[in-house]
């Protein structure tokens, strides 16, 4: 359990955090959202003592962090970063294994850990483990920055805007993992960002800050039903997509327009090389004028596929579509009964409008559940 | 042909990049871990370097004698700027987001600067090593004059006794010494930079 007691800091005089009080559950998902500047950060890196506090107390299970050595402190807490920070001169399982290290554990214990984390991430060892930072992709590079925060199991990680630089695809699955391995693992987790989407889909609970205090502290759904605070329900108009209620809602209304395409003629090497960059394991194929043709699968391309082969051959026309004038519901159920990780959009004339996925639909209920605005 | 002067050549820029590396790393680590201390150290290495090098060793001759340490010592502090700037500047330049990620991940300061900065700094320390090694290599031509040996006393006397010959033999060895070195350390270093993912400057 993590408790905040009137904690304050100041720079020059001016005060960025202001006698924050706040509890935090073992196993729980907390997000700080506020606007830039309000003071996520500052509250953030206090725990684990990057930043020294002025006044107050923060407690770790009943234990004040001032009274901890700080190196002893931050190697029990777990820590990820936006830039990643991954330590270039190393390779993938030196950096998993950094903390570890420094504790001295053994090298069997060490490449046996390393094993475990990259399993929970599904990165295979082999192909990975000896690989530098600079060989991998972004998502990449960010699974094995929170492996790294995981290494020595640690109770507690704070993370702060860990995705925000990644596009939106990788970011998409790298929330869905982070959440997964939370639950997975019981990790008490502080987690920053200022999307208000992602607080959405990944707090237990939503901790609202507005120049360094604490404006609301609940659920998602409490906090979209009744907001606090006019700055809460103004800042959330921003930033959540605004959509008609009920059963007005269309596929086109909630679908995911950025997605990852291929046209039929490129080579079969070239679909692998995208779907790992983009961390996605099928793409939507379609011809130069937006006509939906079809998706074609990893699976398909390893088990049918041959080098330099256009992905043509590979085609599945079968994948679970909608039109975008259906209704919504319509998508859903399809990506319940189908267990498939999207559904595609096609416009009638056939061309590709878009994907709905399941990250659509929390997004979708959330603006239902908040109402008109 | 005197090969035994190019043999006292090498030892005499090899002694010297010794010293070089040990204190020039250490001035420019002292200038990293305390930045008020940066300004004063590198303009001190900084005036060193731009004496005339034969003044240098003149002065340094008067103070010690003509031999062969006078030698030594005046391409040290001849050569010092390269590594200790380099130095500086590589431990300078690991990314903020990697220092941040450091401190996070519990490190000390020494763990830090022995695990973390010094590696990814190593390869520029190397390319100042490398500047070093060749400057060396000419500093040392002039060690003749303070009694220091080497291939400028085989040039000195060709051009004393009007021998094209002995001129040529020196020119050439410290030719052949200056590309052969850096050569094997540019190879090196591009292996150095590839290793952190990093490009390989100009
Ligand atoms: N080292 C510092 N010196 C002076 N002011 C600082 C310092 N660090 C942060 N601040 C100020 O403190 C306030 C809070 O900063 P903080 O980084 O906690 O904000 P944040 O909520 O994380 O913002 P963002 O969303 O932009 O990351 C800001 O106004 C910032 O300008
Ligand atoms: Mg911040």
């Amino acid at each position: 359990m993590i408790e905040y007691r009137n904690v304050t800091k100041s720079y020059g005089g001016s005060p960025v955090v202001k006698e924050i009080c706040l509890t935090i559950e073992k196993g729980e998902f907390v997000v700080l959202v506020g606007p830039s500047g309000c003071g996520k950060t500052t509250t953030l890196k206090m725990l684990n003592r990057l930043i020294p506090m002025d006044g107050g107390d923060i407690l770790i299970n009943g234990k004040s962090v001032k009274e901890q050595n700080p190196e002893i402190l931050r190697r029990n807490i777990g820590y990820v970063i936006q830039q990643i920070g991954l330590f270039p001169n190393m390779t993938v399982e030196q950096n998993i294994t950094v903390v570890p290290r420094m504790m001295k554990w053994d090298k069997e214990r060490r490449r046996k850990r390393a094993r475990e984390l990259m399993e929970l991430v599904d990165m295979d060892y082999d192909t990975y483990a000896n690989k530098y930072p600079s060989e991998l992709s972004g998502g990449q590079q960010q699974r094995i920055g929170v492996l790294r925060a995981l290494a020595v199991d640690p109770p507690v990680i704070l993370m702060d805007e860990p995705f925000s630089a990644l596009d939106p695809i990788t970011r998409d699955s790298l929330q869905d993992e982070i959440k997964r391995l939370q639950k997975q693992l019981n990790k008490t987790v502080i987690f920053v960002t200022h999307d208000m989407n992602e607080a959405i889909k990944l707090a237990d609970r939503i901790v609202f800050m507005y120049d360094g205090k604490i404006l609301q502290a609940a659920p998602p759904e409490e906090m979209l039903r009744s907001p606090a605070d006019g700055i809460i329900r103004e800042f959330m108009g921003k930033h959540v997509q605004k959509i008609r209620m009920e059963d007005e809602l269309n596929c086109s209304d909630i679908m995911r327009t950025r997605i990852a395409t291929i046209s039929p003629q490129r080579k079969t090497l070239e679909c692998v090389e995208l779907m790992s960059q983009y961390e996605v394991n099928s793409l939507v194929v379609v011809d130069d004028n937006k006509n939906y043709l079809g998706i074609v699968t990893i699976e398909d391309i390893r088990d049918h596929g041959e080098a330099g082969q256009p992905v043509e051959a590979l085609i599945r026309t079968d994948a679970p579509c909608v039109g975008t004038g259906q209704h919504a519901r319509d998508a859903f159920r399809i990506l319940v009964e189908k267990k498939a990780d999207y559904v595609v959009v096609v416009t009638p004339e056939n061309r590709l409008a878009g994907i709905v996925t399941k990250s659509s639909i929390s997004k979708a209920m959330a603006s239902a559940l908040w109402g008109e605005g | 042909m005197p090969w035994n002067r190019v043999w006292e050549h090498c030892t005499l820029i090899l002694t010297a990049l010794g010293f070089i590396i040990v204190i020039g790393m250490l001035l420019g680590i002292i200038s990293y871990l305390y930045p008020r201390l940066r300004k004063p150290i590198l303009t001190v290495v900084d005036i060193l370097q731009t004496i005339p090098s034969l003044a240098t060793l003149g002065i340094i001759m008067i103070l010690m004698g003509g031999n062969q340490k006078t030698v030594i010592t005046g391409i040290v502090l001849y050569s010092l700027l390269p590594i200790v700037r380099n130095t500086n500047t590589g431990l300078n330049s690991v990314s903020p987001a990697v220092k941040e990620a450091a401190k996070g991940m519990g490190m000390t300061r020494a763990y830090q600067l022995f695990h973390i900065d010094l590696p990814l700094a190593f390869p520029l320390i190397f390319t100042g090593i490398r500047i070093a090694a060749v400057t060396s290599i000419s500093v040392a031509v002039f060690g003749t004059f303070v009694g220091g040996g080497g291939l400028g006393a085989v040039i000195y006397q060709g051009i004393r006794v009007s021998s094209m010959k002995l001129i040529l033999f020196g020119t050439a060895a410290l030719m052949v010494m200056a590309l052969v070195i850096d050569g094997i350390m540019g190879l090196i270093e591009r292996r150095l930079y590839r290793r952190i993912g990093l490009q390989v400057p100009d």
